[in-house]
């Protein structure tokens, strides 16, 4: 693993009786760099995730974080680290700053951490509205806002605009570029939806029945996707995938997001 | 442990309705005791109440602060086993129920830490329920009018609740570590009901001071008659339950995959 490598996956495997998740999985994400790992339902994204969290055991392979061993054995690293796994979940008796302020306390973060990340995240007309009530986009709000309280060096994002409308999603992407860009974060994140990680990510990883498919950069991935559409695609399809571009640009002007 | 590990437990039990229904649950116990006094000061009345009378005078009850701390001990004993096990249930239980275990197991602080703050939440919690009960007992008593009140009768009523209280939290790990494995509310709670059929079934032999879920209602007097003083093997039985359920949670959370 060199220096440059934040997350470091070799032979990465994980079984559940007959199903086998992860297949075998190698992987090298370099620091600063927003890696998009892409994949059908059920490839096997989430649980790779898992694993680089330590939250559940690989079957055989390791996986490495900032060069620790993410098994458990030590958690120290993981105050270096935002995550945000699967549905977005927090205590629905507790208000938004409280379940802010339960990650800052256990992070040891500053104390003005939740203030930053609420404002950030355009959480304030909600931080006094108990979890239990937010909307499923308020909520994802809430995870992401807790991912990145703590200053993390990686973050660790299973489908993070999930549940966003597209003005919500456009402001997510513009945030985690600039984490990238402006604070030399290294984003690992997942998704099933090929145009959000193309917009974003620095490299894409294709997993699918638990393997690595083909790993590209983001150059690499428009072109294959203009010689796609300029070979097969009719000029009815082409004027199609124009005008529907043109109506989220619409949506957002109108709802005030970014167009 | 540290401070925010424990603070931040403690933080989650806010606007909670478990902790009130705890507080109404336990309370209604010195309230049925006192009930049951008011009755059987006068066996005429008692007598009028239909089945309520008839087992408050099969009780063999008199209207005594030995008899009604005695009642409270049986009541908060079998009760507080009960009560006990939907606090760790909810303590525990809810990480997964709610789908926050997996945002509390990834972060920077060592997973054992977790398992004995939410171990000392409900040694709190519960320990604050038990001297309530023990002062709303000794209220009702003094508005009763009860007979043979001495200093020795409420302390030594007192202690054998706190005693009662004291057992029935070495055997919470158990249903801590059940919560963890079974991932929710239900399985901690299943666990519970079986174990306490089971500790007055066994209490009901000769075995009863070996199995640690008969210990408390063999001291409350609840599975046969009462044991006013615990056997020290009884206390090694309940210390070594309270171990093993100890280790199990922290492992469960340590090498367990976590899922939800």
């Amino acid at each position: 693993m060199s220096a440059d490598t934040v997350i470091s996956a070799r032979e990465l495997t994980k079984r559940y009786g007959d199903v086998l998740a992860v297949d075998r999985l190698d992987l090298d994400v370099r620091r600063g760099e927003i890696y998009g790992f892409l994949g059908r339902n059920g490839a096997g994204k989430t649980t790779t995730i898992r694993m680089l969290l330590g939250l559940i055991h690989p079957s055989k392979g390791e996986v490495r974080v900032l060069g620790h061993p993410a098994d458990g054995s030590d958690t120290g690293w993981l105050g270096r680290v935002g995550f945000l796994v699967e549905t977005a979940t927090a205590y629905p008796n507790l208000t938004v700053w409280e379940n802010l302020e339960i990650q800052r306390r256990l992070t040891g973060s500053e104390p003005d951490a939740v203030r930053r990340v609420i404002d950030q995240l355009g959480l304030d007309a909600y931080a006094d509205r108990r979890a239990g009530r937010l909307s499923h986009g308020n909520l994802q709000r809430l995870a992401l806002a807790r991912a990145l309280l703590h200053r993390p060096d990686v973050l660790v994002l299973d489908e993070p605009t999930n549940g966003l409308d597209p003005a919500g999603i456009v402001e997510i992407r513009k945030l985690l570029r600039s984490m990238a860009d402006e604070h030399g974060v290294t984003v690992f994140m997942s998704s099933h939806i090929l145009p959000e990680v193309a917009y974003l990510a620095d490299r894409v990883g294709v997993i699918g029945g638990g393997r690595l498919l083909e790993e590209l950069s983001r150059k690499e991935l428009f072109e294959r996707a203009r010689s796609l559409v300029e070979s097969k695609y009719t000029e009815e399809e082409r004027a199609e995938a124009l005008l529907s571009m043109q109506l989220e640009r619409y949506f957002l002007q109108v709802t005030g997001g970014a167009a | 442990m540290t401070a925010p590990t424990l603070t931040t437990e403690f933080l989650k039990l806010r606007r909670s309705k478990v902790t009130w229904l705890s507080l109404l649950a336990y309370a209604t116990g010195p309230s049925v005791g006192a009930l049951f006094m008011w009755i059987v000061r006068d066996p005429e009345r008692a007598g009028q109440l239909g089945l309520l009378g008839t087992k408050a005078d099969l009780a063999g009850l008199d209207a005594t602060w030995e008899s009604y701390f005695l009642l409270l001990t049986q009541i908060s004993g079998l009760g507080g086993m009960i009560l006990l096990a939907v606090i760790a249930a909810y303590v525990f239980g809810r990480e997964y129920a709610e789908g926050t275990a997996k945002n509390m197991l990834a972060l920077p602080v060592p997973r054992y830490r977790f398992a004995l703050a939410k171990l000392t939440v409900v040694f709190v919690w519960f320990a604050g329920l038990s001297v309530f009960a023990i002062a709303e007992t000794v209220v009702l008593g003094l508005t009763l009018g009860l007979s043979g009140i001495s200093a020795g009768t409420v302390w030594g009523g007192a202690s054998d609740v706190l005693i009662a209280a004291g057992v029935a939290f070495l055997l919470v790990p158990t249903v801590a570590w059940v919560a963890t494995l079974g991932r929710g509310y239900l399985p901690p709670m299943g666990f519970a009901i079986f174990t306490l059929v089971l500790g007055n079934v066994f209490g009901a032999t000769g075995w009863g001071k070996w199995f640690p879920w008969s210990i408390v209602p063999l001291f409350a007097g609840v599975a046969g008659p009462r044991v006013e003083t615990l056997a020290p093997a009884s206390l090694v039985v309940v210390v070594l339950t309270f171990l093993a359920g100890v280790g199990a949670t922290f492992a469960q959370m340590r090498y367990a995959d976590n899922q939800q």
